[in-house]
């Protein structure tokens, strides 16, 4: 596994104000593999996962140390650049955010900003994303209707989609699935099992039959602690920890 | 259902006379603020008629020539809607680039402790009194103009589109910030994920999502433009002709506010004149509308495209009209500035052409050679840039009045008669005056605004008459002051018999301030959430009680807000009471309400444009005003900053 590690995280701490939010957080993250973190409300799992694509330096009042290292390189280092680092590193929101542009235009938004301006390019990749998001054969005939339009759950996997088009190496995803139907839901993860082929991919997850459904390896995390990192399978069936133990069972959360 | 459950419910809702009491009572602030609002349209009207009926509507919409006075006079308002679409467009064409700039600065690039400074001050310029930035206009701005660029006189299109500029900005600056800051957060986060600049997230995601407010906030600036009256007076020279050539920007003109303001006070009542005036004003008025009704319709556009509905129509398509024109076509930037230039080569600009050539040029030239990173800094430094220009401007303004005003500013100034016509002595009857204006028109719109705000929100549903009452404060929000003084003058000053008197004044202030009062209240009453009054209910209070205890007490911070803005702008006014409250010189304070009055706005005015060499104490008015005006507004903006801590829903 040391190997193929593309995310390593090392004694992060990380504080709002003065709040204590994450504390000397250890943690590896395999490539192409699914790794999900769990945790009750407030354990600081969204905080982590918005450290790895830097979104943490648009809050007021956040401040970070410790290092987190993608192939080797500190994102937080002197010279790193957050803009340059999330076309790397992209990001699946909570709530389906579509820009309210055309279809075409919120899949072609990541590639146009980043210079590609060829029409048959586009088109391209448009539709290749939107094949690899599960997406195309439903809207391939509204590429130019609003993407407003859309379901939620077909506004989730536009999302998707439009990550792949910058072409990213990790796809962080926050809670995807919590504002959408058991249905849409299922089609979501069915996405992930086949984006864990290219992609490396985070998951931040309420629901820990999800996180035993789609994930390779589990972090559960705790007031701002990661209490236990390993197999999805280990932690679900033999945790080390008592803590780990008394969530998985239920018996707080 | 049996008969004793059903008598049991009847008597317990007859049990409740003061229900019924409070409903009718609410009613009747409702009602009357809308007759009062139609009183307006109606007397502009009948006065206006005549001169439409001897004219025709037509000969004066086309008329050329505007001259009452020579031996056959001509009523025609083609110069004077000129001279207002000319200083209007100017107006425009400085503020609306340094207004949206501000904008995107103070929303986006500023720092939480910097922007909890640029807000509340952009909120007090917008509070500063039209009469000072006309003051300030004509001492200054003309006089550099004339100093720079060696013309005969400063006065003209060029000074009132500067000083209209100026003025409209706050307007412009506090409605885009709002759009943009409304702009939900997931969208700009979703951008940056895919790794965007902030320039590229604000160039392309948060203004084309803030557009239409930062529309509305355009038009709305428009209308503060046309409408405003004495600083155009003061500034553009009001000579009565269309420029030649028409881009002539240093020649004089004439609005039709400028008109009103300064042919009113002289004309003989009745005469064909004085109906050719209200014609104006009505030309003026619906002018005016269709701008207000252009804003409103953005705005609702903006509201419907909020509250779901995903819109179809409406909002969303408008933003895919450069998707859909970027997918058919990248050369369109290339065809706007071709389009653009043949216009201006055509009407005789070619200098302006060149310009707009060069200019897209250059950017061309930077997007191939720049990475994305550095221009993002260059837009930045070019807004920053602009924000400082903006500062700049304003607190120059105000260091040139307080630092002239101040020294003169004394216990004797604050508390004598003026003398020697206004060059020597104090201005205590103007600041009483003013006092007595403002108290009053408070008490008289404060009540009936807030009635009917309370009618509106809490008794009815949507049905025909409150979207009557909502159009018609809409509507009235934005007409001109100066109308507001016609019609003081015509209903209360000659009709109700007044005469030139303290009551009239404080009605048409109040009529004025009305509007102000019905919305900011409204606001207040429907931030409270829905929630709390079912909870209420779900406990068998009644709908009157639900108001008084439920409603009322969160939203009294709101309503005060609104009271304290209307205080501050009938204060600064000076267009309505020019006709109907005060006379220039009146050296006794008033013994009863039908008394004439002096006022602070107006003995700045005349003091400013009719007395020479009174310079010491036109600055020192100009101080007292300004700081009245500030410490109002002042209050109003802490006070509701105060509560937007406390309370969140």
């Amino acid at each position: 596994m040391d190997k193929d590690i593309i995310l390593k995280v090392s004694e992060l701490d990380l504080w709002y104000g003065e709040v204590h939010a994450l504390h000397q957080v250890n943690l590896p993250i395999a490539n192409r593999k699914v790794t999900s973190l769990i945790g009750p409300s407030g354990c600081g799992k969204s905080t982590l996962i918005r450290c790895f694509n830097r979104m943490n330096d648009l809050v007021n009042g956040c401040r970070i140390s410790g290092c987190v290292e993608f192939h080797g390189e500190n994102i937080y280092g002197t010279f790193a650049d957050p803009v340059d680092l999330r076309k790397k590193i992209g990001m699946v929101f909570q709530k389906p955010n579509p820009f309210p542009k055309t279809i075409y235009e919120n899949i072609a938004y990541g590639p146009r900003i980043h210079g590609l301006k060829d029409r048959k390019e586009l088109d391209r990749i448009v539709e290749g994303c939107l094949r690899k998001a599960a997406l195309w054969n439903e809207v391939k005939d509204r590429l130019y209707e609003s993407a407003m339009g859309l379901s939620g759950g077909q506004q989730q996997r536009l999302c998707i989609a439009r990550t792949l088009a910058v072409n990213p190496e990790i796809i962080l995803m926050d809670e995807p699935c919590s504002a959408l139907d058991p249905i849409a839901t299922s089609k979501i993860e069915d996405l992930i099992d086949e984006l864990k082929k290219e992609y490396c991919v985070i998951i931040v997850t309420h629901s820990m039959s999800q996180a035993a459904r789609v994930s390779d390896y589990t972090a559960f995390m705790y007031l701002g602690d990661l209490i236990e990192f390993g197999e999805t399978r280990q932690i679900f069936e033999n945790p080390r920890k008592e803590l780990t133990e008394n969530y998985i069972t239920g018996r707080f959360g | 259902m049996t008969s004793g459950k059903e008598s049991i419910l009847r008597q317990n809702w007859r049990q409740r006379p003061f229900e019924h009491v409070m409903h009718m009572f609410w009613f009747i602030c409702a009602i009357s603020s809308i007759i009062g609002i139609f009183f307006i349209l109606f007397f502009l009207l009948c006065d206006a008629f005549p001169a439409f009926l001897d004219i025709g509507f037509i000969p004066i919409l086309t008329g050329e020539r505007w001259d009452p006075a020579s031996a056959i006079p001509k009523y025609g308002l083609v110069p004077l809607i000129a001279g207002t679409l000319m200083v209007t467009i100017g107006a425009m064409v400085l503020a609306v680039p340094f207004g949206i700039a501000c904008a995107i600065y103070i929303a986006e690039l500023a720092s939480p402790r910097m922007r909890n400074v640029l807000k509340p001050a952009v909120e007090l310029l917008a509070g500063i009194p039209s009469v000072v930035y006309g003051f300030f206009g004509l001492i200054i701005l003309v006089k550099t103009l004339q100093d720079l660029l060696q013309i005969p006189t400063g006065e003209s299109v060029l000074a009132g589109s500067i000083l209209l500029g100026i003025m409209s900005l706050p307007t412009i600056i506090s409605v885009s910030e709002d759009a943009i800051s409304s702009v939900p957060r997931y969208l700009k986060e979703g951008s940056l994920a895919l790794g965007a600049t902030h320039w590229q997230t604000i160039s392309r995601i948060i203004i084309p999502a803030a557009l239409s407010g930062i529309t509305a906030a355009v038009i709305l600036g428009i209308g503060r433009a046309v409408g405003e009256t004495m600083a155009v007076i003061m500034v553009t020279g009001n000579a009565a002709i269309v420029p030649e050539p028409l881009w002539n920007i240093l020649s004089p003109v004439r609005t039709l506010t400028g008109t009103l303001g300064i042919e009113m006070g002289e004309v003989a009542v009745g005469s064909l004149h004085y109906h050719a005036l209200f014609g104006v004003a009505v030309v003026l008025l619906l002018i005016t509308l269709l701008i207000n009704l252009a804003a409103l319709t953005v705005m609702k556009r903006i509201k419907n495209s909020q509250t779901g509905g995903e819109g179809k129509k409406g909002l969303i398509p408008a933003f895919m009209m450069p998707d859909i024109l970027s997918g058919t076509s990248r050369y369109l930037p290339y065809i706007i500035v071709v389009i653009l230039c043949i216009c201006l080569i055509c009407i005789g600009i070619w200098q302006g052409a060149l310009i707009v050539a060069i200019i897209f040029a250059i950017s061309q030239i930077i997007d191939i050679l720049m990475v994305r990173q550095q221009i993002q800094r260059l837009w930045f430094s070019i807004i920053t840039g602009m924000m400082g220009i903006v500062t700049i401007i304003l607190c120059l303004i105000l260091y040139d009045i307080f630092s002239h005003g101040v020294p003169y500013v004394t216990l004797d100034f604050l508390t004598q008669s003026p003398k020697n016509l206004g060059r020597g002595g104090g201005i205590f009857p103007a600041i009483v005056g003013t006092f007595l204006l403002v108290t009053g028109s408070i008490l008289i719109a404060l009540p009936l605004g807030i009635g009917a705000a309370i009618y509106l929100v809490e008794y009815t549903r949507e049905n025909f008459l409150t979207r009557i009452i909502r159009t018609a404060t809409d509507l009235l929000n934005g007409t001109p002051s100066i109308v507001f003084g016609l019609f003081g003058f015509t209903f209360l000053v000659l009709y109700m018999g007044f005469g030139i008197s303290l009551l009239a004044g404080m009605i048409t202030l109040g009529l004025m301030v009305l509007p102000t009062v019905i919305r900011t209240t409204e606001e207040a009453l429907r931030s409270v959430p829905d929630g709390l009054r079912e909870g209420s209910y779900a406990l068998g209070a009644t709908r009157w009680q639900t108001v008084r205890r439920v409603v009322i007490p969160p939203s009294i911070p709101g309503i005060i807000t609104g009271t304290i803005l209307s205080i501050g702008r009938a204060a600064g006014e000076t267009a309505p009471i020019m006709f109907t409250a005060v006379v220039f010189m009146q050296r006794r304070l008033p013994d009863s309400v039908l008394d004439p009055v002096m006022a602070l706005p107006y003995h700045l005015f005349i003091l400013a444009t009719n007395v020479p060499g009174a310079r010491n104490n036109q600055y020192a008015t100009a101080v007292v005003l300004l700081i009245l005006v500030i410490l109002i507004y002042g209050v109003a903006i802490m006070i509701r900053y105060h509560y937007d801590k406390d309370t969140r829903w």
